[in-house]
């Protein structure tokens, strides 16, 4: 189920908000029993097939995890625990592994060998990246001793609370887990669900009104680089640039806002990263949470910046490999993932000169670089990237009008309509600049009318684009 | 991180009040859309068009036939392609006797046929259905659609009310209500119930608009349409039309193979398509052949017509009194097509292909003349 459509929106989210305070009142457990059930529900509303595979993923985890407390208890267990958390975490990647990157990873043996080998075409079950993540976080926890579960329940709902489910924040279990214990939280707080409101309202905007509008836009720009002019091409990864950054953050502001309403805080994940003066600055504002995963279970266990400059270096690309890598199986995420791991090593020796770029140009530069980077997460190929790269720098010319351009870039089809394409880059390009986002106005919301006003129209108007009458889209007479 | 405890009774009182504001106004802006949508019914989901004309808007087919097909009187359905969209329900009503229904969509796919014909059945008591079959639509998968027909809208062709929200609560569909409440005609639509889907007065047909922009040497490179294969479309068939045949044995269906231009057929040969496409025709002749409520008309070697190229808006779309035609043999039981002269049929028209597919041939047909 996703949060941007009716069947959310109108019916499981009030219903579950409406079970889980009632349940609360009789009993704590019935509540978190109710919400493990509804995030079941909305995890298998897609495909309920996969329902086995999460449920099988949260009781392995789980057991793993007792098994792993256990150890840690007896005498001389240190052994048996590292191998447990071995075992664990393997076996965790190996699920990944088949649903994720078996298709990848047998498509370049066959190249390598030059063997026709078939692909196993597996489908990727909704958010198994998300939650084998949070899982793996969770046994080096208890590993480490910052974490012990002992409900299966409790556990169940800390992986598959569902306005994290699917696409994150990646989460932590002792942030989580004193949040889903208190009494108070199964009762309803009318501060918490305006604010959550609130929130996912400007998410829903964020998403329906920016996002979406910019997608066709994108695909079309993106699907046919070889006809793009010089600025025609800047102006598709322009509007790429704002497409991802409000698809994530909206969705990203809708799942804060969701669990806000169940008295539940997430961690944020966005906080302004194209108000970034650096490659490390925006890593800290994009995606905060799998950075945080990145640096905490893997940069810093490859040894981090300790060990020198060349071992500082190479800990820092692996970790932006894996990290391009694990955002999708194909060789344009791990281009990607290595241009910004080799961006923030040439930070770091530039930084080690002493000499300080004014904010402005190094703001400038740094959007530039995430620009170009993002051709290679958008591409369906190396090629491609490297065919709209190539429109970038004027390979299909450069000399067409900018009205010309805006037109054949903003309006690809009948069906994208001009003045929606350009009112969401307007508005989106405007909104990135602002310097409050959306975490900040959640923090010191107030229920003062005006934002009653536009909360309710900003709600309004978004659930009403998401039915769109698309018509027989092609013509023959 | 435990939510803030700073917030006091008079804060979430504010709160509270603040809350119930928003969700009322929201709820209440909702409703009233969607009453807005069901009063107007732009797309005749609820009831046919009564307070104001009805518009059967340009290329909305897949919304607007299951809600004919839900309200409409009828016990006559004609089914295909948009080479039957020119089909007038008072000339099937004519030929056939009853009262009709033209639930035809462009690209048509076997799988939407089927949905479309399920929503018919499960509103209306049908005695009759007419089903052109075009070949294309056993393209691909059983479950197969094309591209350009946008997405489907499945919530329209259910009984579920609760799913319909994409409808009752759209900014498309609510523009369209008010368009309509204030007699703004700036949108194509027609408003014949008659004929809801006719094109055959906006088009003009002839040779000359035939074969423009034509490689007559390789046709399919206008029309792009996909390569078939006797399996996906014997299980295309066996998946979306066999049952509806098998389950509604007091329905008549009739088959009709349509009567495309030759050149649809110059086109199969060079695309090395026509023993599939006459192997799948045998095919149903002997599914049909089991089944006392199905028969199977073929006009495709119609002489006097798949050759006269001024019938034609292009090579597969002929002229509206065709279709008044196809009807009629329909349900006058002409071409009649069994399993003992499925044969006889297609050695007729592997006849007609092979003398088209010579210089000569394929020039007399461009000129008009007789092939010789």
């Amino acid at each position: 189920m996703l949060f941007n459509s009716y069947e959310y929106l109108i019916y499981f989210l009030p219903l579950t908000l409406a079970g889980f305070f009632v349940l609360g009142r009789a009993r704590a457990s019935f509540a978190v029993g109710a919400l493990v059930a509804a995030s079941l529900f909305f995890y298998g509303w897609w495909n309920p097939r996969y329902l086995p595979l999460i449920l099988g993923s949260i009781g392995f985890n789980f057991g793993v995890g007792v098994l792993l407390r256990r150890a840690h208890a007896a005498a001389g267990g240190a052994t048996r625990a590292r191998a447990l958390l071995a075992f664990g975490v393997g076996a965790n990647l190996a699920l990944l592994a088949v649903f994720k990157y078996a298709d990848f990873a047998v498509g370049n043996a066959a190249a390598l060998a030059g063997l026709p080998l078939a692909l196993p075409h597996i489908v990727l079950p909704l958010g198994i990246s998300f939650f084998t993540f949070t899982q793996i976080a969770y046994l080096v926890d208890v590993h480490r001793g910052r974490a012990r579960e002992p409900s299966l329940l409790n556990y169940a709902l800390f992986v598959s609370f569902f306005p994290h489910l699917l696409a994150g924040p990646i989460i932590h279990h002792s942030e989580m887990m004193p949040q889903f214990a208190s009494r108070s939280n199964k009762r309803p707080q009318p501060s918490n669900v305006a604010a959550g409101l609130f929130l996912l309202a400007i998410g829903l905007v964020k998403k329906v009104c920016i996002a979406d509008p910019l997608a066709a836009v994108v695909a079309a720009g993106f699907d046919h680089p070889e006809s793009l002019s010089a600025l025609a091409a800047w102006l598709a990864v322009l509007a790429y640039t704002l497409e991802i950054y409000f698809d994530f953050s909206g969705y990203t502001d809708m799942a804060l806002g969701a669990a806000r309403m169940f008295n539940i805080r997430l961690p944020l994940n966005f906080d302004s990263p194209y108000h970034s003066t650096g490659i490390r600055e925006f890593w800290r504002r994009w995606h905060m949470t799998l950075s945080r995963f990145l640096r905490e279970y893997l940069y810093v266990p490859l040894g981090g910046n300790r060990g020198g400059r060349l071992r500082t270096a190479r800990n820092v690309l692996v970790t932006f490999l894996l990290g391009g890598l694990w955002h999708g199986a194909a060789w344009t995420f791990v281009v990607w993932g290595a241009l910004h791991g080799a961006g923030l090593i040439v930070e770091r020796a530039w930084e080690r000169t002493g000499v300080r770029l004014p904010r402005s140009l190094a703001w400038a530069l740094t959007f530039l670089f995430v620009m170009i980077a993002w051709v290679f997460f958008r591409a369906s190929s190396l090629a491609a990237a490297g065919a709209m790269l190539g429109a970038m720098l004027g390979r299909n010319g450069g000399a067409q009008p900018w009205r010309e351009a805006l037109v054949h870039v903003l309006a690809p089809d009948a069906q994208t309509s001009l003045a929606a394409s350009a009112a969401a880059l307007t508005v989106g390009l405007v909104v990135v600049a602002l310097k409050r986002n959306s975490n900040a106005l959640a923090e010191d919301f107030l229920p003062t009318w005006s934002r009653g006003a536009a909360v309710a129209v900003a709600l309004v108007w978004s659930v009403l684009q998401l039915g769109k009458v698309t018509p027989f889209l092609y013509f023959n007479f | 991180m435990v939510p803030p405890a700073s917030y006091g009774p008079s804060a979430e009182h504010a709160s509270a009040r603040w809350l119930v504001a928003v969700l009322a106004s929201v709820v209440a802006a909702l409703v009233a859309a969607a009453v807005f949508v069901v009063w107007v019914d732009p797309f005749q989901q609820y009831h046919l068009a009564s307070r104001f004309a009805p518009r059967f808007y340009f290329l909305h087919h897949r919304y607007i036939n299951p809600g004919l097909a839900r309200n409409q009187s009828y016990d006559t359905v004609v089914s295909g392609s948009s080479i039957m969209e020119n089909t007038r329900n008072d000339a099937v009503a004519k030929a056939c006797g009853g009262s009709a229904v033209n639930l035809s969509m462009p690209a048509m796919s076997a799988s939407e046929q089927r949905l479309m014909l399920e929503t018919a059945f499960a509103y209306r008591r049908v005695k009759r259905v007419i089903a052109v079959l075009d070949f294309n639509e056993f393209a691909g998968g059983v479950d197969e659609r094309q591209d350009v027909a946008g997405p489907l809208p499945r919530y329209l062709y259910d009984r579920d009310p609760f799913n319909d929200l994409p409808y009752l609560l759209s900014w498309d569909v609510l523009l369209k209500s008010w368009r309509i409440v204030v007699g703004d005609t700036s949108e194509r639509f027609t408003s014949d119930p008659n004929a809801a889907w006719y094109w055959g007065n906006v088009v003009r047909f002839g040779r000359t608009q035939v074969l423009r922009g034509l490689d007559l040497g390789h046709l399919n490179a206008r029309y792009k349409q996909p390569p078939r294969t006797l399996q996906g479309m014997r299980a295309s068939f066996d998946h979306n039309l066999l049952p509806l045949l098998r389950d509604h044995p007091e329905a008549e269906f009739d088959l009709v193979w349509p009567p495309y231009s030759i050149l649809v057929w110059v086109d199969f040969a060079q695309r090395d398509q026509l023993d599939v496409t006459f192997a799948f025709k045998r095919y149903v002749a002997e599914v049909a052949a089991t089944l006392p409520n199905v028969r199977i008309t073929d006009l495709q070697a119609e002489r006097a017509i798949t050759h006269d190229l001024d019938r034609y808006d292009d090579i597969y779309h002929f002229d509206p009194a065709v279709n008044e035609w196809i009807v009629d043999a329909a349900c006058r039981r002409r071409d009649r097509v069994d399993a003992g002269n499925v044969a006889a049929f297609e050695r007729e028209l592997r006849d007609q292909i092979a003398a088209v597919r010579t210089p000569l041939g394929l020039q007399a047909v461009v000129d008009g003349r007789t092939v010789p």
